[in-house]
């Protein structure tokens, strides 16, 4: 844990609930950690495991997907079928003993700003308590 | 109980009979089998591949029970019948990881089961391809030969063969008794497991009956099977646990893709680690090395392997064709099998067992998981 | 020796002395040193051995403290030169300047890639060596530690007896002397013909002559017997290629050998996708195009009684060879990677040198001759074409 690391934190989040959330935690005014790298995808659904893989092995202390609470995911059932990639990517660390704390899945709704910027500031002081990726400086990832 | 079939013929010759009266008396159109090539490769050396044969003379040279996969039959099955269904019928003898992988594939839309004939046998393993291209196969083959009659574990096959646990045909019309029978070389036993198999059985010449499968041995060889899968696991844990030790054991991966490229369930047409979404671009060469220092050119060999885990682990039959055609000798079927057992348990799915069970990652249930939200 | 584009010509082609005492490739590595620390270039792109000390990889490096790893003579060739170089620059060019420490073989798969526009050469070093082969992948894994005793061995004695069957044949294995419009490496490490612990730098254009004055040596020694070393070489070499084609041409030449030699062929293509100059994406031989109904293999294995599946086995290798055999480099990373041990680079290899010939073409011998399909003349060529075709008919062999 290097002093004063600032991790940086990859997000994948949902257009219709966490974006929307995210955008409501900033008009609401609420601090919250500026380490979070957001990017919006139309569903959470779209987010393929090799997204998350390739944040992680390029460098990204963590990786966060932000999606619907269950049955309310705009196309009906995308977030069920994220559940369980997230599921398997989970199982498939654990089995190579790789960190399962880099990966998160939260669903925050397009009306949780608070709980939006309470993930992130949870997710970015646990991430600085792991400290940084180690796959950052391999040469042959 | 179930129906038992047997001709008193050798166990391959049996079947080879059968196969020939299959297409004498126009029952099949074609059969898929594998053949002995006829011209040696050199001065003693057979190729044995996969054909499609419609003519009963051609299977002289069939070898259907020849402990070798050039090609996982379930991506040739793919192969033949991914634009329409079959018409006419055609018998297919494969190894029960074979049948597996096509009903694998035919799950995804990428085969149709109509009109075939499933000939499977409970199965002893292949050879590694190292083994069947170096050494002289005529004075192996009665090795393998007794090892399968003995129930025991044999060296010179591919790891994931001894250690593979299914090997019963899940879903065949036909299973020929090869595991344990010591009687193989006298008679071919066969036992119909459906309708559509006794309907191509009739008529042919030999004696039916009703017997049940003495299932001790079998359950005896599970054992060994499943001691030896966990050797292989233990053998293997300290190269893939961590990132480090990751990075170690996909060093020397030299980026060839053989290992999707020949996987049956890798079947994407342009895979996504060939297409342009994964090349770097030179920017991109330079941020990483910035970061780095240096960085390793083809990139990406890590993100190749784990991400196909993600992609194909739960489905994973375990055949063991990754490792057999690596160039660099990396256990990549160790691997996949390894991290697919327990990807396969957490969605409590076995691949290939039944065609109208879902694929993990096309069905949800409403109340699962929530332990993966945080 | 001709002219050249790259102003060095037989009268100038002068060198300058290092020492080689601890090995050529410590010598490589030790100027590679000492032009990074006078900023000649910005990264390196060189074999670094990997993590778990079995095997090299290419790695474009910026640390100079990677070059302690790293062996520009690795006795092996996982990933052909020219392909790595491709993987950098095919979208464009990097802002900084790249020294490539390659092979002969990787050089000219380089050059063929940069003519059919698969990578960019503009601001790149070349430098390559005296090759003596790599060793096959499949000895080698057996035991690393004893395949680089073993190669040590080999650049000592320039011994061919242990590496791939291609490089036991391989003519191109220096820089090619005699021969018109070549292009040169900017830097060339030449050993052969040198007394021991010495060895040349020679700059084959005048990128590579400032860099050896900024590094503070200058090119002034004649280089004679280095030449004359190398042709010497190149002619038994020559003679050994000739011969080792003609047994091979006899053992899988015609249409009853052929299927044979590839009769183990389980379809992996993976000499296709280790090849250097097959840079296609998406391989046509792995697309769609290639699916047909059912009923299409019923009536083709009707027609023979049985149908070889997956069927078309020999259209892919020798259509295979019909696109990449006039830029085929001999390398032999194919042979390497295939896991059936077939002969499939001497046999490309053994097609490519003819069907060159035909065309007067050399894969990778300049970067100005352009590449014999791109470019055409007039009717004197299709005559050409019309009497070798009327000879193939009539005689039923070329030539």
């Amino acid at each position: 844990m290097s002093e004063g690391f600032e991790p940086r934190i990859v997000g994948f989040f949902c257009k219709w609930c966490t974006y929307a959330g995210a955008d409501l935690a900033g008009t609401s005014r609420l601090q919250y950690p500026p380490n979070v790298l957001p990017i919006r995808v139309m569903c959470s659904s779209r987010v393929d495991p090799v997204f998350l893989l390739t944040a992680y092995l390029r460098g990204a202390d963590a990786v966060l997907i932000g999606g619907c609470h269950p049955g309310d995911c705009h196309y009906i059932e995308g977030n069920y079928y994220t559940r369980r990639r997230v599921a398997l990517l989970k199982n498939i660390f654990e089995t190579l003993k790789l960190d399962t704390e880099r990966l998160r899945l939260s669903w925050i709704s397009a009306s949780e700003g608070p709980r939006f910027a309470k993930v992130i500031t949870e997710y970015t002081e646990n991430t600085k308590k792991i400290g940084p990726n180690p796959a950052k400086n391999k040469i042959f990832i | 109980m179930s129906k038992v079939f047997k001709i008193n013929k050798p166990a391959e010759e049996g079947l080879v009979g059968f196969l020939k009266h299959l297409l004498d008396s126009g029952k099949v159109k074609g059969v898929m089998t594998l053949v002995k090539n006829d011209a040696p490769v050199d001065s003693a050396k057979y190729s044995v591949n996969y054909s499609l044969v419609t003519k009963s003379e051609a299977l002289g040279n069939a070898v259907p029970l020849y402990p070798l996969m050039p090609a996982n039959a379930g991506s040739l099955l793919s192969d033949l019948t991914i634009k329409q269904p079959l018409k006419e019928p055609i018998a297919v003898v494969l190894k029960p990881c074979e049948i597996r992988a096509f009903v694998e594939l035919v799950k995804r839309e990428q085969g149709h089961l109509d009109n075939m004939l499933l000939i499977s046998s409970s199965c002893g393993g292949v050879y590694q391809f190292d083994v069947f291209v170096n050494e002289d196969m005529d004075k192996k083959l009665p090795d393998y030969w007794k090892a399968v009659k003995n129930l025991d574990l044999y060296d010179s096959l591919r790891p994931t063969c001894n250690g593979c646990i299914h090997f019963e045909p899940y879903t065949a019309d036909i299973t020929v008794d090869l595991v344990g029978n010591k009687n193989l070389d006298k008679e071919c036993t066969m036992y119909i497991n459906t309708e559509n198999g006794q309907k191509y059985i009739d008529g042919m010449e030999g004696k039916s009956s009703e017997a049940a499968l003495d299932k001790k041995p079998l359950k005896e060889f599970l054992e060994k099977r499943e001691r030896e899968r966990n050797q292989l696991f233990s053998d293997i844990s300290d190269q893939i646990v961590g990132l480090d030790n990751l990075i170690n054991t996909f060093g020397r991966c030299l980026g060839c893709h053989g290992c999707g490229n020949t996987c049956p369930i890798c079947y994407c047409i342009l895979c996504d680690f060939e297409s342009k979404n994964h090349e770097f671009s030179p920017s991109t060469y330079e941020t990483e090395l910035s970061k780095r220092g240096g960085i390793r050119v083809p990139p990406n060999t890590l993100l190749y392997h784990l991400g196909r885990l993600t992609h194909m682990s739960y489905s994973c039959i375990g055949c063991g064709l990754c490792s057999d055609v690596c160039p660099v000798d990396i256990p990549v079927s160790t691997i996949f099998v390894r991290v697919g057992e327990n990807a396969q348990k957490l969605f409590d799915y076995v691949p290939g067992r039944d065609v109208d069970e879902k694929i993990p990652l096309t069905k949800f249930e409403k109340d699962e998981f929530a332990e993966v939200e945080e | 020796m001709a002219k050249t584009n790259n102003k060095t010509d037989a009268k100038s082609m002068k060198g300058t002395v290092i020492s080689t005492k601890e090995g050529l490739s410590k010598a490589i590595t030790d100027f590679l040193k000492q032009a990074f620390e006078k900023n000649c270039f910005d990264t390196i792109l060189i074999p670094v051995k990997v993590p778990a000390n079995d095997s090299y990889a290419w790695v474009l490096l910026k640390d100079p403290a990677l070059l302690d790893d790293a062996n520009p003579l690795a006795p092996i060739m996982p990933v052909q030169g020219g392909k790595a170089l491709s993987s950098i620059l095919k979208h464009g060019v990097t802002d900084s300047s790249i020294a490539a420490v390659i092979r002969p073989c990787e050089m000219k798969a380089a050059i063929e890639l940069y003519k059919l526009k698969q990578v960019k050469l503009d601001n790149i070093t070349l430098i390559t060596m005296d090759c003596p082969g790599v060793l096959p992948l499949k000895d080698w894994f057996k035991n690393p530690d004893e395949g680089e005793k073993k190669f040590k061995d080999i650049i000592k004695k320039w011994d061919d007896k242990d590496v791939r069957p291609l490089c036991q044949i391989c003519d191109k294995f220096s820089v090619p002397l005699n021969e018109e419009n070549a292009t040169y490496p900017d830097l060339h490490f030449g050993v052969l013909g040198c007394s021991d612990g010495t060895g040349f730098v020679i700059p084959g254009s005048s990128k590579g002559e400032e860099i050896l004055d900024t590094v503070g040596l200058t090119a002034t020694k004649e280089v004679d017997k280095w030449e004359s070393k190398v042709n010497e070489v190149t002619t038994q070499k020559r003679k050994k290629r000739s011969e080792a084609h003609k047994a091979l041409n006899k053992e899988v030449g015609g249409s009853k050998n052929l299927p044979v030699a590839f009769a183990l062929c389980i379809n992996c293509h993976n000499c296709m996708r280790v090849c250097p100059v097959c840079y296609c994406q998406h391989c046509y031989f792995d697309s769609e195009a290639l699916n047909k109904p059912p009923e299409v293999h019923l009536m083709r294995a009707a027609q023979k009684g049985s149908l070889l599946f997956k069927p078309d086995c020999l259209l892919f290798q020798v259509g295979r060879m019909s696109h990449m055999t006039l830029s085929c480099v001999s390398c032999g990373t194919c042979e390497d990677a295939c896991p059936m041990s077939i002969k499939v680079g001497q046999v490309f290899s053994m097609v490519a040198d003819q069907s060159q010939d035909a065309f007067n073409y050399q894969a990778g011998r300049s970067k100005d001759v352009p590449h014999p399909l791109r470019v055409f003349e007039d009717e004197q060529e299709l005559d050409q074409v019309v009497t070798m075709c009327k000879d193939i008919l009539e005689t039923g062999e070329h030539k």
